[in-house]
């Protein structure tokens, strides 16, 4: 009896510690994924917004107020691989970092790009999602994307500097095909840029209740060599909102940067 | 590394955690010196919660007796009310409080303000930490041999 009780409490304990762990994925009522709520990206932490960024402060350890606990929107991606640029799109791109990225479109509160969009953690992303399209909603710029599902792209599209998505399932994987872009956007890390020819498939695929793996393959024969895959996760924040960010309200980047210039202060890399 | 007391935790966090989130917007590279760290004690005399970047303004008085106002720059209200401030109410003109930071590179009497510590020993970010909107620890690509 003893025996079955010891049995029975650990499988109890199991039981318990997987759902803490991962929950399952939630449905639709057309059977695919739910891709809706409010998503904290670049995360890995579970919880809410409080759980998973209190103590260290955002952007801190706790133990060393100067030390970041994650890399900036301006930084190099995760993979440690360098982007494979063609040599003079390279070149291009290193001038950016040594000027500390001052030509950041971002700088003059434009829309971040994508998957830029979906890399940095401070401002969550919302999604709605209905069997006819899915709706994204970024608070950083406050800007928007409209993906209709089994579509296709309109034929009277305008270069944006979010493009236009359409989507599809294949299984429980929502992937986004992006194209019709400017050249005006960084794609992920300082000075990405690209040129109009850009084209991005995003693949979201919510793995359990609280996480959604990100991926983004980035193709531009103008500027890559071969494609750019860039990965994320995203992570449910329960109770959390987004909120208006008026980016231009009092932007004085650009003048500032202008400034440096003129008055001759060294501020790049060597 | 001398006279950057915090690079080493800087690339040591950045590299730990690689993978996790990123953060935050343009910036702190160009207009601040994560070389010059500054810790200043003052009293408040105006707050601004503004987009995309909110400041405070203090006096602070040095030994000489000489005071200065020095304005402070760091997180959109988005933020800060994310992270445990609430506006008007805070941080008040009045306030004295204990503010570490970063000085601009023009060197006037401007900081990115980091962490505020209060006179009862709270402490908050008011800011994102040195390094954050400077380009990263390495470029996006790699640098040719």
């Amino acid at each position: 009896m003893r025996a079955f009780h010891l049995i029975f409490d650990s499988m109890l304990v199991a039981a318990s510690l997987a759902a803490q762990a991962s929950s399952p994925v939630p449905r639709a009522s057309d059977g695919h994924p739910d891709l809706t709520g409010v998503w904290q990206p670049g995360s890995k932490i579970r919880g809410s917004w409080d759980e998973a960024n209190a103590g260290n402060g955002l952007g801190g350890t706790g133990k060393d107020p100067n030390a970041p606990v994650a890399l900036g929107s301006t930084a190099r991606p995760a993979s440690g691989v360098g982007a494979p640029y063609q040599p003079w799109a390279a070149k291009k791109v290193l001038e950016s970092y040594k000027n500390r990225g001052i030509d950041d479109p971002t700088a003059q509160c434009l829309p971040a790009g994508i998957p830029r969009l979906v890399s940095f953690g401070l401002f969550p992303v919302q999604i709605v999602q209905t069997p006819q399209q899915v709706v994204i909603l970024y608070e950083y710029m406050n800007v928007f994307r409209v993906v209709p599902l089994n579509a296709k792209h309109p034929d009277d599209m305008e270069p944006t500097y979010l493009g236009d998505s359409v989507a599809h399932w294949e299984g429980d994987t929502l992937v986004v095909d992006v194209t019709s872009f400017n050249d005006k956007t960084w794609l992920v890390g300082t000075g990405t840029f690209h040129s109009d020819q850009l084209h991005v498939t995003e693949r979201y695929t919510r793995v359990d209740k609280d996480q959604v793996n990100y991926e983004a393959i980035m193709e531009d024969p103008k500027v890559f060599t071969k494609p750019w895959v860039y990965h994320s996760t995203m992570m449910l924040r329960e109770g959390t909102r987004i909120r208006e960010y008026a980016c231009a309200e009092q932007n004085e980047e650009p003048a500032r940067y202008e400034k440096l210039l003129k008055d001759g202060v060294k501020f790049q890399r060597q | 590394m001398r006279g950057n007391p915090f690079a080493a935790g800087w690339l040591c966090g950045a590299m730990l955690l690689a993978a996790a989130p990123m953060l935050a917007h343009h910036s702190f590279g160009a207009e601040f010196d994560g070389d010059k760290p500054v810790t200043i004690s003052g009293v408040v005399t105006k707050v601004e919660w503004s987009n995309p970047h909110s400041h405070f303004f203090m006096d602070v008085t040095d030994a000489k007796g000489n005071t200065a106002n020095w304005r402070l720059d760091g997180y959109p209200p988005v933020v800060l009310s994310r992270t445990g401030w609430h506006r008007d109410a805070t941080l008040k003109p009045g306030d004295k409080v204990t503010v570490f930071g970063w000085r601009s590179r023009d060197g006037t009497n401007w900081a990115h303000g980091r962490q505020v510590t209060f006179p009862d020993g709270k402490k908050l970010y008011f800011g994102p930490p040195a390094g954050t909107g400077d380009g990263g620890a390495q470029p996006a690509v790699d640098v040719p041999k």
